[in-house]
């Protein structure tokens, strides 16, 4: 064998070997969760350190409790109302923000293009307290709506700064040629640059949901009843419960996780197409 | 059918003037060519006119109706873009389709004018695939369709051919002067090739610094360049320019240089006496120096010896290019020339085709 091929060898299972070991550490906590939800509580009990799972011992009564005892179908619902809102808005925010500053000329565009960025200079946690005295003014404490508009703040100046970059990318004889063809402004963003960011918009959708989703300190801070819980701060009271099972936590986890990583897979093709697609010219 | 008028038209980029009043008509159904090197001001020039600029000071008019203000949609443009600008989400079909679909034509009525446009540039086979699977001059003449289906008062074409390989920009300028015949529209083209506007225009303006040098049909810009800007810009191989004076000796004029003293012809005289004893730049066109072994192709007269530095042959015609004592020129010259590089020579000129410019304004006398 030559020295090459030799060489290549090592590096292909050096390569392997990295690869499964990243893959382990990400995806066994997982599979624990999983694992230990579906169990039933004696057996989990019994050893915990048993991670073999078979179908006959398969029960869903972890899931079944967490959702109808728990509540955990009202937090789903409003993370999911919230979640979706904030992709709403800020999908449609953003895309109009980005296209002016990418796109149209005036006054104060550069500033406004650079100073997007700094609400990312103050922590979340300095400006809660503050937000939390002008939440209880405005009685949006304790509104879900209230969130919504946290979160926008939150995710539109990436989101913003994001779809900024990527409608650069796009040749402005497109949209020239489409305003010549008869379309407004709003018409040309619509029929042109939005067809041609889905890629982009995908990534921030998805960039956003995870945001909103996942969100704890205020959603901890700002609702008080349960009642309007979101799964983040659902999963909290329970772990706070000492009555309740590992069995349930990991049920609440679940609940909380497998939305997000459908949503990555049903939007993984679209994020790999936007990488690739600065490749083919216009 | 549409006249095009520029009365004063300028164009800043903040402290940058990129197109200076500009004063320019295009008349109903003239193929006028905007030429220049590039940053000239054409291509704004004609961005003004679909609307995609805001025009400094200076109004436009399509026809008798002012459109400054007049959004590019309202205009009653098509224009052509340099590197097509398909969208590139649709099929041949919807791009085509995609500004009567905006007006709200007929869906039968759309559908038949795709096809007939399709029909007329032979792009039927491609209505139905997408854009990145066409080559670049298949590209092109959907780009072509997409404005002819729009059946606009005036065409506007920016650079189309520049994209496209030297074989197939020919073909496609043929093509394009025989879509002129048919459509009978207003057209304002911009192009940097001074070849491709002396073939496909009715009249050329050749625009220089925001400035327009001259307006003339081809052959009237060729014969007679207002400007040293323009007689350098139109002709290929460029003209050749000889810093000289004029002097006079026994009632003739002569063209005098560090290298060879010429007498103008009697017929120029006229036209060249306010020329006497100033400094003036002498202009020959390549094509109008001829080998002097070279009996029988020109009458002869006015002679100048020179030392050949280059031969380049290009089939039709070899280019010579060739030193004086301070001057370099370039003759455009009969393939049958035995011209070898480092050989003196002798070369005619033609002197009724000579051009004086004055040294300091540049303007042709």
């Amino acid at each position: 064998m030559s020295r090459e091929r030799v060489e290549t060898g090592i590096l292909q299972v050096l390569h392997g070997a990295g690869l499964l070991f990243f893959l382990f550490l990400v995806a066994f906590p997982f599979y624990w969760m999983i694992v230990a939800s579906l169990k039933p509580l004696i057996l989990l009990a019994v050893n915990p350190l048993d991670l073999w799972l078979s179908p006959g011992e398969l029960t869903l009564r972890a899931y079944k409790e967490v959702w109808f005892q728990f509540q955990f179908g009202r937090y789903f619902t409003n993370s999911m109302y919230v979640s979706a809102f904030t992709v709403l808005l800020t999908v449609t925010l953003a895309t109009l923000a980005a296209y002016t500053i990418a796109r149209l000329r005036f006054r104060g565009r550069i500033f406004l293009s650079r100073s997007i960025l700094i609400i990312y200079m103050f922590p979340a946690i300095v400006i809660a307290v503050p937000m939390y005295a002008l939440y209880t003014k405005f009685g949006l404490r304790n509104d879900l709506h209230g969130l919504v508009l946290i979160y926008l703040a939150q995710t539109l100046p990436v989101a913003i700064y994001m779809l900024h970059s990527y409608f650069k990318t796009l040749p402005p004889d497109l949209e020239e040629a489409a305003l010549i063809d008869g379309c407004s402004r709003l018409g040309v963003i619509w029929r042109v640059t939005v067809p041609l960011s889905l890629p982009a918009m995908a990534t921030v959708a998805l960039y956003t949901f995870m945001i909103a989703w996942n969100e704890f300190l205020f959603a901890f801070l700002f609702l008080d009843s349960p009642s309007k819980f979101t799964l983040s701060r659902g999963i909290v009271q329970i772990a706070d419960n000492i009555n309740v099972s590992q069995q349930l936590l990991m049920a609440a986890a679940v609940i909380a996780t497998v939305p997000i990583i459908g949503l990555f897979l049903a939007l993984e093709r679209h994020l790999v197409r936007g990488l690739t697609a600065g490749g083919v010219k216009a | 059918m549409a006249e095009i008028r520029l009365e004063n038209v300028t164009k800043k980029f903040g402290e940058n003037t990129a197109v200076d009043s500009v004063n320019l008509t295009a008349r109903d159904t003239e193929f006028l060519v905007l030429v220049g090197p590039s940053g000239c001001g054409k291509t704004t020039t004609l961005r003004m006119i679909a609307g995609l600029e805001e025009v400094t000071e200076g109004e436009i008019y399509i026809g008798s109706r002012k459109i400054n203000d007049v959004p590019p949609k309202d205009r009653d443009v098509a224009m052509v873009f340099q590197n097509y600008a398909l969208y590139p989400h649709m099929n041949v079909y919807r791009n085509m389709a995609f500004g009567l679909t905006l007006r709200k034509l007929p869906r039968s009525e759309i559908d038949l004018r795709v096809k007939e446009v399709a029909k007329l540039l032979k792009i039927e086979e491609l209505l139905w695939r997408k854009p990145r699977e066409l080559s670049g001059g298949q590209q092109q003449r959907v780009a072509m369709g997409r404005a002819i289906g729009r059946k606009p008062k005036v065409f506007l074409f920016d650079e189309p051919l520049s994209n496209l390989d030297a074989k197939l920009r020919v073909q496609m300028r043929g093509e394009l002067a025989r879509l002129h015949e048919q459509l009978e529209t207003t057209i304002v083209y911009v192009t940097h090739d001074q070849v491709e506007a002396m073939t496909l225009a009715d009249r050329i303006a050749v625009m220089d610094k925001g400035i327009i040098m001259q307006v003339g049909s081809p052959m009237e810009v060729y014969n007679n360049p207002k400007n040293l800007f323009v007689a350098g810009f139109i002709g290929s191989p460029t003209m050749n320019f000889v810093e000289a004076q004029v002097t006079s000796e026994n009632g003739r004029l002569f063209v005098q240089s560090k290298d060879f003293k010429l007498g103008i012809p009697v017929a120029f005289h006229d036209r060249f006496l306010k020329a006497r004893d100033r400094e003036v730049v002498f202009g020959i066109r390549p094509e109008h120096l001829y080998d002097a072994q070279m009996r029988g192709r020109f009458p002869g007269g006015e002679k100048i010896k020179v030392n050949i530095e280059v031969v380049e042959p290009i089939g039709s015609a070899v280019i010579l290019i060739a030193s004086c004592a301070s001057a370099h020129l370039t003759a455009c010259v009969d393939p049958q020339s035995s011209a070898r590089p480092r050989m003196a020579m002798e070369w005619f000129v033609d002197m009724n085709r000579m051009h004086l410019f004055d040294k300091t304004t540049g303007e042709a006398y």
